[in-house]
């Protein structure tokens, strides 16, 4: 049964590119279809927040959940402003992509306010303050940054912590270690892949809680800027930037932020 | 649209870094895995069953899961695992040893499937006129058999070889220090999408192209059985 079997596999071709045709077909417009504002009332209308979810206690998935102190925050400035929100985890690159596109109306995923991201994107004001600390072995004699020229640094890639690091020794330095999300420089750190990490604080913070077992330091280099965390929309809507900072306002003046703020980073 | 293609030359060192890591991978992984796949391909054909067994399960768990998982596995849990157990004071290699690795395996599984194919295409009577020479089994496999089978099979390790300098582009994930982890750090750190990944693509193109004409047609002629 020649014909039988060519008949066959050319069905199953066509099935198959078929399937696939319609996959992505309804995968790009899932992906379009949220918050791309249609000409619907104001008051209606659900603000898309983006966040990448992978950088606990900012924003982490329990379960199918997003949570942590970001996702609080941008909550309660929601609810300060009077304005509906849906947080979806987009993941870092998206949550830019997102932006430009406009499926997305804001980021908030510890972003830090610098001046390269400001010509591409508006910022709201601050809503947390962070810095930098370095991650050594026990022993170390490392009191500043400077002194682990030559030496493998990890960084959770595109954060202030890899720039603080590119900053130090160079955009190529051969030793910088760039990985998709910090718990894994961590690792990384444990089993002697890289001899320091440099991330922010609270991060490291809480990572540090949990292996309480290892032994480890964190040093804080007086060098490194203090940075500020803000809630990010595309360049040119300040509608929504304006609404954002007047719930920061509010939540400051009201005493929320303090009290998300205790709730993840009191002692 | 405005792209801003000098961060191409701002990373430039990145990129060299990356062609020279990724041709280096590449290279190491198909000599290493052309090695252990003949090994794995003869295993495979063996009348034994304590060869053949462990050869076809080789292959089937190499060729019927993700590369990426293969990656991830070996760095992240296999790799810190054998070193816990045997050197626990010994630093655990790099993502670029994790990479050798897991290429290396990933390439011997379809590499023994390319010897195998290729053994089995030579006529029996080349071995049959081996034996009846009073070559053992093992010298007309040896000086006979697979000679002629490496002719044969010079196109399909070509496109073997080729497969995997792209496929070498998943090793990013562990941030191996490769092309395609350039492409994706620099597009990470300066918000631009279109010309770190475009670089990448055009350089792997032509690395691909290079390959398939230089190495694979000159291998071919040189050695082709006509």
């Amino acid at each position: 049964m020649k014909i039988g079997k060519k008949w066959l596999a050319t069905l199953a071709l066509t099935v198959g590119v078929g399937l696939m045709v319609s996959a992505c077909g309804s995968g790009g417009q899932q992906a379009s279809g949220g918050g791309s504002g249609s000409g619907a009332g104001a008051g209606d209308k659900v603000f898309v927040v983006g966040t990448d979810a992978a950088y606990p206690p900012f924003e982490k998935m329990e379960g199918d959940k997003i949570t942590g102190f970001d996702i609080e925050v941008v909550q309660a400035v929601a609810d300060a402003a009077g304005f509906k929100i849906e947080v979806k985890n987009t993941g870092w690159d998206p949550l830019f992509d997102g932006l430009d596109k406009g499926n997305v109306d804001l980021g908030i995923s510890a972003v830090t306010i610098t001046e390269e991201r400001k010509q591409k994107y508006d910022f709201s004001d601050s809503y947390f303050d962070a810095n930098q600390l370095i991650l050594l072995p026990e022993d170390s004699p490392v009191t500043k940054l400077a002194e682990l020229k030559g030496k493998k640094i990890g960084v959770q890639s595109a954060t202030t912590g890899e720039q603080v690091v590119k900053k130090a020794f160079g955009d190529t330095y051969e030793g910088l270690k760039g990985y998709d999300d910090t718990p894994s420089a961590v690792d990384d750190f444990f089993i002697g892949r890289v001899d320091a990490v440099v991330a922010d604080n609270a991060v490291l913070q809480d990572y540090a809680k949990k292996v309480k077992d290892k032994k480890f330091k964190l040093v804080k280099d007086d060098t490194f800027e203090v940075e500020h965390y803000g809630i990010i929309v595309k360049k040119g809507n300040t509608e929504l930037l304006n609404k954002i900072n007047q719930g920061l306002k509010t939540i400051k003046e009201n005493g929320k932020l303090k009290e998300i703020n205790d709730k993840y980073f009191g002692q | 649209m405005g792209l801003n293609w000098g961060v191409i030359s701002q990373y430039q060192e990145l990129f060299i870094r990356g062609v020279q890591n990724t041709i280096l991978l590449t290279t190491v992984a198909v000599v290493c895995g052309t090695i252990l796949g003949l090994f794995i391909g003869l295993g495979k054909m063996s009348d034994r069953v304590y060869f053949k067994v462990p050869a076809a399960i080789y292959v089937e768990l190499f060729r019927g899961t993700p590369l990426f998982l293969q990656i991830l596995l070996i760095h992240t849990a296999v790799i810190p695992g054998i070193w816990g157990l045997f050197f626990p004071e010994a630093k655990v290699p790099e993502a670029i040893f994790s990479g050798f690795v897991s290429l290396t395996l990933n390439a011997a599984a379809y590499i023994a499937e390319i010897f195998r194919a290729g053994i089995q295409s030579i006529d029996p009577g080349q071995m049959e006129a081996a034996r009846s020479l009073g070559m053992t089994k093992g010298m007309g496999m040896r000086l006979i058999v697979i000679p002629q089978a490496f002719m044969r099979m010079l196109p399909a390790l070509g496109n073997e070889f080729i497969a995997l300098l792209k496929d070498s582009s998943l090793l990013a994930i562990i941030s191996t220090p490769e092309l395609g982890y350039a492409a994706f750090s620099v597009a990470k750190n300066t918000f631009e999408r279109y010309p770190p990944y475009l670089t990448a693509g055009a350089i792997y193109l032509v690395l691909t192209l290079f390959l398939s004409r230089v190495v694979v047609r000159g291998l071919e002629k040189r050695y082709s059985p006509k």
